[in-house]
């Protein structure tokens, strides 16, 4: 019987794949209105980097100038300087959204709610990507931190990760609380304890790549971000289409 | 081709609140394939409710909704690509061009979005010359125009229009009578709400008087005008 079975796809495979053929196309079309209407918002982006980069100089206020405690806590306020410029960054993107219902009429139309969600959290995570070079440049000067060619792309990686990490549950929470007059207060309220293992994971991380790795700690401390990442972009993107229904 | 006995839009005692004020109670309506109907009432009567609930943006709080056999809630994806919305609101991004709008409608709907394909359609709604401004900038009549553009682009069976002569001038309005009527040529269903009760009962088979959230009166959309001050001021 087994003879009789052509190695092609079959039926609801086709399907299947078809249907991520065009989860796909959706999912690139949301990115790229996304980022194109960031890049008509620029002023957004200046915001959220001057945002993060007083957090880093008032981290830095706050220490004191002892260089020695500064490296040692450079990882830590590098990753809140993210999280924080985050929550500004993750509820604007869905103000937008919210302008003339323009929302709405995305989920008028037949598109998969899962794509718009990541395309959304795609366009969050570029956005909060394009905050490394200079977040981490003024780190270097203003904690005394040095880095290698190899530290900065370790640093790079490790950057994304906690990006992605923050991005995908911080869309979903955007989304729910995007209508909401409270957005400003909740949505840091839901995101931050939720992102508690991204935190510890990208500061642990990063503090090795800055400060070395005696006991090869950087991959599993890496390999958990990543773990985290792939929960968090799997669970959200299930859950987006409820979180955007009308109750 | 058999004749489909499917409604196009079939609401089954369809009722939802807000709070505790019930914008729409028990109300039964069908529609069937290229049938067109008035849906009338004064304001707060539960027309544009009615609409977002057979749309799928709401959720009824009692009753069933189906398009063309498909649950507008349980079957989302499926119902609506039968269905197109054209609403009070734009639905647009102020900072996307008219042209960036409609190629990102096209995408989205797996039509072919090069500017060859897109330039005709902007100029069916007199937008071809506006079509590089951001639609942040556009009149209402404009941003109208463009959002009617989105149900021509859909090509849906079943079309549900709120107020559709809203803010345009009368070029517009000539242009969405147009519209209508191609639509019942080609036996797309139209369910129209409306106050310019005149101008659409033209374009309409039966008429639905909605009032309190409640179906008043339905009857020929031609008795409509007639009817309308009797019915909604004896309730």
């Amino acid at each position: 019987m087994s003879q009789l079975t052509a190695p092609t796809l079959t039926s609801p495979a086709r399907a299947e794949a078809g249907f991520l053929r065009v989860l796909a196309g959706q999912t690139v079309t949301v990115l790229r209105k996304d980022l194109l209407l960031e890049w008509r918002g620029r002023s957004r982006l200046l915001s959220v980097m001057l945002f993060g980069l007083v957090t880093l100089a008032l981290f830095s206020f706050a220490v004191g100038p002892d260089s020695a405690n500064l490296r040692a806590g450079a990882s830590g306020f590098l990753v809140l300087a993210l999280l924080l410029s985050s929550t500004l960054a993750l509820s604007e993107s869905f103000r937008l959204e919210h302008e003339q219902r323009a929302i709405e009429g995305l989920l008028l139309l037949p598109v998969d709610p899962t794509a718009i969600y990541y395309g959304k959290a795609l366009g969050n995570t570029i956005f909060l990507c394009l905050l490394a070079p200079v977040l981490m440049w003024v780190a270097m000067v203003l904690y005394a931190v040095e880095f290698g060619a190899l530290t900065l792309v370790k640093m790079l990686g490790l950057w994304v990760l906690a990006a992605a990490g923050l991005s995908a549950p911080g869309t979903l929470y955007a989304a729910m609380t995007s209508r909401l007059r409270s957005q400003d207060v909740l949505l840091p309220l839901l995101l931050f304890p939720l992102v508690i293992p991204v935190l510890l994971g990208s500061v642990k991380a990063m503090d090795l790549v800055m400060t070395g790795d005696p006991m090869s700690q950087l991959r599993s401390w890496s390999l958990m971000l990543l773990a985290f990442d792939v929960i968090y972009w799997s669970l959200c993107g299930v859950l987006f289409q409820h979180a955007i229904e009308d109750p | 081709m058999t004749p489909t006995t499917t409604p196009a839009l079939e609401a089954r005692d369809v009722a939802r609140r807000f709070g505790r004020h019930w914008a729409l109670a028990h109300l039964d309506l069908t529609v069937e394939p290229g049938e067109s109907v008035l849906l009338a009432g004064p304001n707060g009567s539960g027309k544009t409710t009615f609409l977002r609930l057979a749309a799928g943006l709401y959720r009824a709080t009692h009753g069933t909704l189906s398009v063309f056999g498909r649950d507008v809630r349980a079957e989302r994806q499926t119902s609506r690509r039968f269905l197109s919305l054209v609403s009070h609101d734009a639905y647009l991004y102020p900072r996307l061009t008219a042209l960036e709008t409609v190629r990102v409608w096209a995408r989205l709907l797996g039509r072919p979005a090069r500017d060859a394909d897109l330039m005709p359609l902007l100029d069916e709604v007199d937008l071809t010359a506006a079509g590089g401004q951001p639609v942040g900038g556009f009149s209402a009549g404009m941003r109208k125009r463009l959002t009617l553009l989105r149900s021509r682009l859909e090509g849906s069976r079943l079309v549900l229009l709120d107020e559709p002569f809203a803010a345009l001038d009368v070029p517009g309005q000539k242009l969405v009578e147009r519209w209508i009527a191609g639509f019942r040529r080609d036996g797309v269903a139209v369910v129209l709400a409306s106050h310019s009760l005149e101008q659409a009962a033209r374009l309409c088979d039966r008429a639905v008087v909605l009032h309190h959230g409640q179906k008043a009166w339905q009857g020929a959309a031609a008795d409509v005008v007639s009817r309308f001050e009797e019915v909604t001021c004896r309730n």
